[in-house]
């Protein structure tokens, strides 16, 4: 495979064919903030934190990292007077949006970013698109990126909540402001977005201990649209406490029984 | 939409009856099925309803097996699409540059006044739905204005207090 010739900030380094510049400036050690990027997801570049400078050729451009795949010989500078001053504007823009991060209030002090400078609109979300991206990831199917320019926002189709939603909450971990909460109440488990219910997922009740775990998911379409067809989905009726209990129990009566540890009726295994 | 539509008072209630044969045969006749013609289904079924009723997107989502949400992310990217009801009548009103310098501004603002209207909505009667668009293509023959696909060149508002006569007296 072809070898690229990079000057990543002043410094000759080699990259790979079609490597982006946040990976290479990551493999060596040289940091450029991100907000958009997950290394499990493909990069979307929506947040914009992660602009730098490379010069291909001729005349130095403003690129966005994490999706910039070199292609050519080229200088790369991450971190200048001039990528500085782009990336301010960006932290601001960021914190009229969203002024309750720390993260990014981090950064708007390394920046020393202006705050004044946009009236600040409170919304909490950013427009990462990490957790529609990390849904459509999971085969969730229920939160997506409705309008676009100004009015662009996170939403569930129709404004409702999600029918196909797997519950599985990956789109609360992903979201780097934390806008996204999840509870489990009255036996169903909730996504909340913009302090709404972007969906509701049924919890099984334990047939062991009667307390209620993880979603009621349907496996078999989940499964389907993964391609796995032919695996049969499980099918757990115990929640993993009540299982792992069950196990011990058994482990516990095949070996030990006819030490008499379990005398009790219950069945209880009396030694820690 | 007219004589079958619900009974409901509500603005926001946009149930219509969905005909699921038609529907199939925007779909699978004339499209084949197929899902890279999905905005072009969207398209037909919007110009059957005026809208895009959520029953008919729903549906269309299963059969071409795309997500609801990335139909709806379509739905809400381009504003020739609308999820809500569309009046009757639906009048739009040219704000691109040439036409904002011949003073389209003032005719929309004409429209809303006197149909009680914002640009966007449509009246309670369902009779009309005021839009604004950018740059119809037709800038030499500015100010423009749209009427269900017909074209009004050097439109003022002698043209407008004309069809909404006409709207009045229907
Ligand atoms: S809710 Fe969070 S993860 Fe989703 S787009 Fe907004 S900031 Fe990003
Ligand atoms: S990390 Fe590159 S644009 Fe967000
Ligand atoms: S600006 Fe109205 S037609 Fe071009």
């Amino acid at each position: 495979m072809k070898v690229l010739n990079i000057v990543l900030n002043g410094k000759a380094v080699t990259a790979k064919m079609g490597q982006t510049i946040l990976e290479l400036a990551r493999e060596h050690n040289v940091f450029i903030p991100t907000l958009c990027d997950s290394p499990a997801l493909e990069a979307a570049a929506m947040c914009r934190l992660c602009t730098v400078q490379v010069i291909e050729g001729k005349w130095p451009k403003f690129v966005t990292a994490c999706n910039f795949p070199l292609r050519r010989d080229a200088e790369v500078v991450t971190d200048s007077p001039e990528v500085r001053h782009g990336r301010k504007l960006i932290i601001e823009l960021l914190m009229a949006r969203c002024p309750t991060s720390p993260e990014l209030q981090r950064l708007a002090v390394d920046y020393g970013c202006d705050l004044e400078r946009f009236a600040p609109l409170n919304d909490d979300c950013v427009v990462c698109g990490l957790c529609t991206r990390a849904c459509e990831a999971v085969t969730g199917r229920t939160l997506s990126l409705a309008g676009r320019g100004v009015a662009i926002h996170v939403d569930t189709a129709f404004q409702k909540a999600s029918e196909y939603c797997i519950g599985c909450g990956a789109c609360v971990q992903i979201c780097p402001v934390n806008k996204i909460a999840m509870e489990d109440v009255d036996g169903e488990r909730r996504i909340i977005l913009h302090g709404k219910i972007a969906s509701r997922v049924k919890l099984p009740q334990c047939t062991s201990c009667g307390k209620h775990f993880g979603p009621v998911i349907d496996l078999q379409q989940v499964m389907e649209r993964m391609g796995e067809h032919k695996i049969p989905p499980p099918n757990a009726s115990v929640c993993p406490e009540c299982s792992r209990r069950n196990l011990a129990i058994k482990l516990g009566k095949r070996y030990f029984e006819q030490y008499g540890v379990f005398e009790d009726e219950e069945g209880q295994a009396n030694a820690g | 939409m007219s004589g079958t539509a619900c009974q409901c008072q509500e603005i926001e209630c946009a149930e219509v009856e969905i005909d699921y044969t038609l529907l199939d045969k925007i779909i699978r006749d004339d499209y084949g099925g197929n899902r890279e013609a999905m905005i072009m289904m969207m398209q037909a079924i919007q110009r059957v309803y005026r809208f895009l009723p959520e029953a008919a997107v729903k549906y269309l989502s299963q059969v071409i097996e795309v997500p609801l949400t990335k139909i709806y992310e379509v739905a809400t990217f381009y504003a020739s699409f609308s999820l809500e009801p569309k009046g009757k009548y639906i009048l739009s009103v040219c704000t691109g540059t040439a036409c904002h310098l011949r003073g389209s501004g003032g005719m929309v603002e004409h429209i809303s006044k006197r149909m009680g209207i914002a640009p966007g909505k449509t009246t309670a009667d369902m009779k009309l739905t005021l839009e604004t668009v950018n740059c119809v293509g037709a800038c030499a023959v500015a100010p423009v204005v749209v009427v269900d696909e017909k074209y009004y060149p050097k439109a003022d508002i002698a043209t407008l207090n004309d069809f909404m006569d006409r709207l009045d007296a229907e």
